[in-house]
């Protein structure tokens, strides 16, 4: 995803209206996409996608299946699932990132996808600190103490530590929740094999 | 803020601020799992929750040791997260601690779903603080590379700043590479550094809660 473009939601939903209506109330902020059912859904489905709107209850695939499916493929994307009924905590252990009650109202929908994309942003910082903390690590295991102290090089790097630091624990306000917490790390685990 | 100087004899350790996590770093046998130990149950003494996440004991073992440190332990106020991936994935009950099942020291997703839902169950039996002990980095470093643990760590410190616990996390000296372990360092606010002094016995110096490292001193 470059900078200039918009983050890309898929909705799959198998009531058109429904659809539509999250779509008029995305449209304006992000690349929409629709699918129809579970199969449709899967089909638009590509690593450009950053947030997955999935109804639970469809004909032919259901939510679940689909979720299974996304998890599969190890695509980064993180997903909310839609529902008639309000999970219970299980819910962590289900797979997805957030879970959104129908009826929907359009605060609660973009609350929920910033949230999402807010975790995904906080995941490439993380990874961005991580580089720097590595060189930092690798020139301390490799230099005497003398020599880091007249290196220009891990002076300007430890400040970019510093500041790296601050902005994973402010701009994203930390993880506070468990849902955050959860989708946070299953993240983590997505990445593994980079 | 918590009061660690009673395990440890620190002056650094005695204020710890709320939401610090701690890495407790030494090589093998030289006591880092049960010093982790005795923070934990120091606390639970004056009634805070522990959360203990093994990678080693088993489970009914952790809920022994904690018995025999702290006799008037109520079962509510432990809670473990087994990832020796020898259990059964269900949770279980020993001796009125709740115990979660994980299945392997590479499941980031089920240990931390382990973590919150002790958590919960100590947020739920009315308990505000708290300590965690992860036993330890060194096992999960086995099981996935270090930039996974670094973000791990990270992560999971960021969660118990918010729930105002202390967490500390035990890891090898000796089994690592320098670079592995200034790395994972960096996900920590403070270090509990323990070697082997000459002539025997063990000394201890903490870094990164106080404005200055201590002296070594031994213990």
């Amino acid at each position: 995803m470059s900078e200039s473009d918009p983050p890309v939601v898929l909705i799959v939903e198998d009531e058109p209206d429904v659809a539509e209506t999250y779509k008029l109330w995305l449209q304006g902020d992000y690349e929409v996409r629709m699918g129809q059912n579970g199969d449709e859904g899967l089909e638009l489905l590509d690593e450009t996608v950053d947030v997955v709107l999935l109804d639970r209850m469809m004909p032919g695939l259901s939510g679940d299946e689909v979720l299974r499916e996304i998890r599969e493929r190890d695509l980064g994307c993180r997903v909310a699932m839609v529902t008639a009924v309000e999970p219970d905590f299980d819910i962590l252990e289900m797979g997805f990132d957030a879970y959104l009650s129908k009826p929907i109202r359009s605060e609660q929908l973009h609350d929920t996808v910033t949230n999402l994309l807010e975790r995904s942003e906080y995941d490439s910082l993380l990874q961005e600190y991580y580089a720097l903390v590595e060189k930092q690590a690798t020139l301390e295991a490799t230099k005497s103490s003398a020599e880091l102290a007249e290196s220009d090089q891990y002076e300007k790097l430890t400040e970019e530590i510093v500041e790296m630091r601050e902005g994973l624990d402010d701009a994203l306000g930390g993880v506070e929740d468990d849902d955050d917490f959860i989708a946070t790390l299953r993240g983590l685990s997505d990445n593994e094999e980079e | 803020m918590y009061d660690l100087s009673s395990v440890l004899d620190f002056d650094a350790l005695a204020e710890v601020r709320p939401g610090s996590s701690i890495l407790v770093s030494g090589p093998a046998m030289t006591g880092k799992e049960s010093l982790a130990y005795d923070i934990l149950a120091d606390g639970a003494r004056d009634g805070d929750g522990a959360v203990v996440v093994t990678t080693g004991d088993k489970a009914s073992s952790v809920v022994d040791e904690f018995r025999d440190r702290v006799p008037e332990l109520q079962g509510a106020q432990l809670g473990v997260i087994d990832c020796r991936g020898e259990g059964g994935s269900d949770p279980e009950v020993i001796d009125g601690v709740s115990v979660h099942q994980v299945s392997s020291p590479g499941d980031l997703t089920g240990i931390g779903i382990g973590i919150t839902k002790a958590l919960e169950g100590l947020h739920d039996s009315g308990r505000e603080r708290g300590r965690l002990a992860l036993v330890s980095l060194s096992t999960m470093l086995t099981y996935t590379d270090k930039k996974t643990v670094f973000k791990f760590c990270h992560v999971l410190s960021s969660r118990l700043d918010a729930a105002g616990y202390i967490g500390v996390f035990t890891i090898d000296s000796g089994a690592h590479d320098q670079q592995t372990i200034q790395v994972i360092k960096q996900a920590f606010d403070g270090l509990i550094d323990i070697r082997e002094a000459d002539g025997g016995g063990r000394q201890v110096r903490v870094l990164g809660l106080a404005n200055e490292p201590t002296d070594w001193k031994k213990i």
